[in-house]
């Protein structure tokens, strides 16, 4: 109980205090378009009037103690409202097991996440402009948290800037992300009632043969309790290879991240961070286009 | 469930997904040969491009030569040549026929294999590269109308052509 010592001194249960992830946090979830990453977006759009169905399926596994493995699957359905502007809406589910993890009780359970919804606008084209730019509007209600799968009642809303640059014909591709979060409602499976984020990620890529993207990516995020920067709560960089393979209807993207680097401010080790987040994160995307 | 079954079940997932699929293949190059110059043969070229000819013509057309094109000198004037561009995950199989000239007379899209963009297949869009030789910019939203939707196959179709009147300016002239 070392690591949570702040917040046992307000008296809140241990079992709330390890539930403190956000379903859009540490491992963003609602998805657009093909995806050349698992975790990294690019600033492409559908044409109008294509749908795309997309299952996605993560693993987070591995903390500092015990055994925990936590699925999230997202269902997700997009469609392209224009050539620059598309709309889509996820289901999340989650599947929870863990044993004798710190601070969270023994669990193996499926969860009905929640239902999210994005809207992306392309405002420059990566194939045609110096680079690409898209701006990305992610909103969701979620019914159970990531950690623990806990009951919460969550809204969130997190805007999202996108940059793309290709080179050597479309054969390499880079991209970057940057956004926000504000998120309400987190209890009572976390112990504060709202929370701000800050997130990004970036990820290079190269096809280094037809239909086969091989990169690297990696993602970031910070958190600040009740929307307080004097109140900082974990930061956690994720970093991993990510195999992209694509046909003319499906595509299909895996991807491995290692936490590289975390700290938690109530946690005493200062190269991970194991409260909300894990050790690995495998993500498994399967896209159909119609 | 045991580490390697946890990271091997994914990759596993994503290799068992890979099966090989079948191309659409539109025209073959007789077919393509036939539509652009109704009632001529075509004779092989006998040439082949030498290494500082595919280095002219990379730098005047901007776009690299990752497979020799297929070329045809064609009955009566012209030549038609067999190319292929990069699609987003696939080739772009395209044929263009030039006339004794130079000049495009018309271009075929072949193959085409990727989810959007098809619509670089349409008369409408392949009429606008008619008459275009290497003297032209050739360029998407310059002297060629780019297809909402279709960016990269318009792009990559575009540099396509630059590419082939480069090489008639440099070696079939």
């Amino acid at each position: 109980m070392e690591k949570f010592s702040a917040f046992n001194h307000f008296a809140v249960p241990s079992l709330g205090l390890a539930a403190l992830a956000s379903f859009a946090g540490a491992v963003p979830s609602a998805h657009a378009d093909e995806n050349l990453f698992g975790f990294v977006r690019g600033a492409e759009t559908l044409p109008q009037g294509h749908f795309d169905f997309y299952q996605t399926l993560t693993l987070r596994t591995s903390k500092d103690v015990g055994v925990y493995r936590g699925w999230d699957s997202d269902t997700e359905l997009e469609y392209g409202f224009t050539d620059k502007f598309q709309a889509s809406i996820a289901l999340a589910n989650r599947y929870i097991y863990n044993r004798g993890v710190e601070d969270l009780p023994d669990a193996n359970h499926f969860t009905f996440g929640g239902v999210e919804t994005t809207m992306k606008y392309r405002l420059l084209s990566p194939f045609k402009d110096p680079v690409g730019l898209a701006v990305r509007l992610e909103s969701g209600w979620l019914l159970h948290d990531e950690v623990g799968g806990l009951l919460e009642h969550e809204m969130y809303l997190a805007p999202e800037v996108i940059l793309q640059k290709n080179f050597f014909d479309d054969t390499l591709v880079t991209e970057l992300n940057y956004g926000v979060e504000w998120a309400w409602g987190k209890d009572p499976a976390e112990q504060y009632y709202k929370e701000f984020a800050m997130q990004g990620g970036a990820g290079v890529t190269y096809r280094f043969a037809p239909n086969w993207f091989l990169g690297v990516e990696g993602h970031v995020r910070s958190e600040w309790p009740m929307f307080n920067f004097g109140n900082f709560e974990h930061v956690v960089v994720y970093a991993g290879p990510a195999l992209h393979y694509a046909r003319e209807r499906w595509w299909v993207t895996l991807s491995y991240n290692y936490q590289v680097y975390g700290h938690g401010v109530d946690e005493i080790a200062r190269s991970q961070t194991f409260a909300e987040e894990t050790r690995h994160e495998i993500r498994f995307k399967v896209g159909f286009n119609f | 469930m045991s580490d390697w079954k946890t990271f091997a079940l994914p990759a596993a997932l994503v290799l068992s997904t890979s099966a090989p699929c079948f191309a659409n293949v539109y025209l073959t190059a007789d077919q393509a040969q036939k539509l652009i110059f109704p009632g001529a043969s075509g004779t092989p070229w006998a040439g082949k491009l030498t290494e500082a000819q595919k280095k002219a013509i990379e730098k005047a057309s901007d776009l690299r030569i990752r497979k020799d094109p297929q070329i045809w000198q064609v009955s009566g004037g012209g030549w038609f040549i067999v190319d292929e561009v990069l699609g987003k995950h696939e080739y772009i199989t395209f044929a263009v026929g030039l006339t004794a000239g130079g000049a495009v007379k018309q271009i075929e899209i072949m193959e085409y294999r990727e989810s959007y963009g098809s619509e670089v297949r349409g008369d409408k869009w392949r009429a606008q590269f008619v008459g275009k030789t290497a003297k032209d910019p050739l360029r998407l939203d310059q002297d060629v109308k780019n297809i909402s939707g279709a960016t990269l196959s318009s792009r990559h179709v575009t540099e396509g052509v630059r590419r082939a009147c480069a090489l008639y300016d440099i070696a079939l002239k």
